[in-house]
């Protein structure tokens, strides 16, 4: 079965120095990808280049028959891929339902002539994401659904984490990146999440996940396959069991002092 | 467990809209209306003085004591309640002040200028794009009126020429505006205001320095500037001025509001909040950017043309970039993004200069005092936009 993501040779330089180097790396359908590394190995460039926020200077990037090399941050989001920031990047004096409908902007009616005469459509159109993003917060916590209309920046750091990531998924992705979603949250808070996030994965079984994450314990629980980088370089790819007991993996965290 | 961060918000008892809510909103807002009133009408020192200190007590009160915030809560709940008590009370004062020029003119800038803000709001609180050159695209608007008012097209015809005309002309902004951003974007829109008014004073077609007349606004063969008497009534020629004007406000409040409270409205946030999260979830930040910045051009442009036909002439020097930081000043004073607001904001730049006249150069003093300590106290501006709350269109929809 051909892959969902395949990209081959995915290079990044940023003037002389080679932030990703011919990166070849494939995830399928329903697949969870975990990808760790060292600080700077290239983790969050890779997502930045996926994204479009950075031009990639060569290689390939397909999702399934769609060719997505170089193409701006708009054309990728709307072609299926989302993904969270590994610092928040909510717009916290606007409300949790404002945030999650940025999520699906893309496929809404944004014309201005149904911003301003026609409203109905409109108004189908909010009534519809309305439930929708109910739905989706309701499974992370019932208590962000309650309070849909409340500004963002009133959320625990847990509760915003949830939030990115409804908005992330609330336009049906094809693709979902998560940079770092325990940062800044406890073992428990990280835990909970980990588990609404498995439960939801469970009910979308095509969505594919690549997940950036220092927490062992969260690539373990999560992951079907692991992703080593290592200054830009894939340096294993793998299950869980064989990354802990790789030798070059531990020489790159570790230091490779013997 | 995050339910304490969420209390102090609006009142959870919007449920209990009873009747009296309704007249407590009206009551709050013909009040500040007939205070408004008061002040546009007020000739003695004294009495100026007497309605700011109410004013400086108002929003004191308003923010300080509960029942105050109850009800800057009621009215953000019944908006309609508080538009059509507004717009009643602003006929009120326009029947009551029928005769007097002076203070027609004054509510009819105020308007006017409202409405420019009107246009900012979606170019600066909306999408973030600065705007410095405002008074630059309202004298647009007002060259357009002078140049086909005495043509034959109808007035509110040359209107909409003068807002296209506007938006037209900002394009030429729009490319350099686009790939800057913040203090660069304002650099650009203040040079674009400078080079306007030195290409309209060495014009001799536009009149040069001395400017040009205009032709006062005629309504289906209605010229306003002879209009004396309505009905058994004497009444000024400002009075029709003041109407229009306050009419035009009402549109330009109806469309941003629209586009506020509709998809594009959340698309402009985004852009403005964080572009980076905005293009990777589909929006084009050139798109809304260049939207917001061509309306709101148009809007500036139509008000400035009303104006200028109210004036009776336009000279290079309403160009100016003291009359575009006048505008900004409105729009930062009364709340980014709230027209109410600007409204407020609008009487206090304009008004309260004029009615201060007696006191001569000290005026100025008390002016920057009033101005500085309002930002002081409420940095945010005087009535800061309220988050955008959907749940009533859905519950009022179409499920």
């Amino acid at each position: 079965m051909s892959p969902l993501l395949a990209c081959s040779g995915l290079t990044m330089r940023f003037g002389g120095l080679t932030a990703l180097d011919a990166l070849d790396i494939s995830v399928g359908k329903g697949e969870t990808i975990g990808l760790v590394g060292p600080n700077g190995s290239g983790k969050t460039t890779f997502f930045n280049v996926l994204t479009g926020l950075y031009k990639p200077s060569a290689g390939a990037v397909q999702l399934e028959a769609q060719d997505l090399f170089a193409r701006s941050a708009q054309e990728i989001g709307r072609a299926g891929v989302a993904r969270t920031f590994q610092r928040s990047r909510l717009m916290l004096d606007q409300t949790v339902f404002d945030n999650i409908a940025l999520g699906a902007l893309g496929r809404l009616d944004l014309s201005l002539l149904s911003a301003l005469v026609l409203r109905g459509r409109f108004r189908r159109q909010l009534s519809e994401l309305v439930e929708r993003a109910t739905a989706l917060t309701r499974r992370f916590n019932p208590q962000i659904a309650a309070n849909l209309f409340k500004p963002a920046g009133s959320f625990t750091m847990i509760d915003r984490r949830r939030i990115e990531i409804c908005r992330a998924l609330v336009g049906a992705p094809r693709l979902l990146l998560l940079d770092e979603p325990s940062a800044g949250m406890t073992h428990e808070e990280t835990r909970a999440l980990m588990d609404d996030l498995l439960a939801f994965r469970e009910e979308m079984p095509d969505l594919a996940i690549v997940l950036v994450e220092h927490e062992m314990d969260v690539i373990r629980r999560i992951s079907d396959r692991c992703i080593v980088l290592n200054f830009g370089k894939k340096i294993f790819e793998g299950p869980f069991d064989a990354l802990i007991a790789d030798r070059e993996v531990q020489t790159a965290y570790l230091g490779g002092a013997q | 467990m995050s339910m304490a961060d969420l209390a102090p918000s609006l009142p959870a008892d919007t449920a209990r809209t009873g009747g009296l809510a309704r007249l407590a909103v009206a009551a709050t807002v013909a009040l500040l209306f007939a205070g408004g009133g008061f002040l546009l009408h007020a000739e003695q020192q004294g009495q100026v003085i007497a309605l700011l200190a109410a004013f400086v007590a108002v929003f004191a009160l308003a923010e300080k004591v509960p029942v105050g915030r109850r009800i800057v809560g009621l009215c953000r709940a019944h908006p309609g309640t508080v538009n059509l008590t507004a717009a009643l009370s602003i006929l009120a004062i326009a029947a009551a002040l029928r005769e007097e020029h002076y203070t027609l003119l004054m509510m009819a800038t105020v308007a006017l200028f409202a409405t420019a803000a009107a246009g900012l709001t979606l170019q600066m609180a909306f999408a973030g794009v600065p705007n410095f050159a405002g008074a630059a695209f309202f004298a647009v608007g007002a060259y357009v009126a002078a140049l086909l008012g005495h043509t034959g097209i109808p007035h509110l015809l040359v209107l909409l020429i003068a807002g296209l005309a506007a938006a037209v002309l900002g394009l030429v902004l729009l490319l350099p505006v686009l790939r800057t951003r913040g203090h660069y974007a304002a650099l650009v829109t203040i040079a674009f205001g400078l080079l306007l008014r030195a290409f309209l004073e060495v014009n001799d077609v536009l009149g040069g320095p001395q400017g040009m007349k205009v032709k006062s606004f005629s309504l289906f063969g209605l010229d306003f500037s002879r209009v004396t008497e309505i009905g058994p009534y004497d009444v000024s020629f400002y009075l029709p001025y003041a109407l229009a004007s306050c009419a035009l406000f009402a549109l330009a409040f109806f469309l941003v509001r629209r586009l506020e409270t509709s998809f594009v409205g959340v698309a402009l946030d985004a852009v403005r909040s964080d572009e980076v999260a905005a293009s990777v979830f589909g929006l084009s930040i050139a798109r809304w950017k260049a939207t917001a910045f061509l309306l709101g051009n148009a809007m500036i442009g139509v008000a400035g043309a009303l104006y200028g036909m109210m004036n009776g002439f336009v000279n290079p020097n309403s160009a100016n970039f003291g009359d575009s930081l006048i505008m900004l000043s409105i729009l930062v004073l009364g709340g980014l993004g709230n027209l109410w607001g600007a409204v407020v904001a609008a009487v206090v730049i304009l008004v309260i200069p004029e009615k201060l006249q007696a006191i001569q150069e000290f005026r100025l003093i008390i002016f920057a005092l009033l101005v500085i300590a309002i930002l002081r106290f409420r940095p945010s501006g005087l009535m800061p936009r309220a988050v955008r709350d959907f749940s009533a269109l859905v519950k009022g929809g179409s499920r």
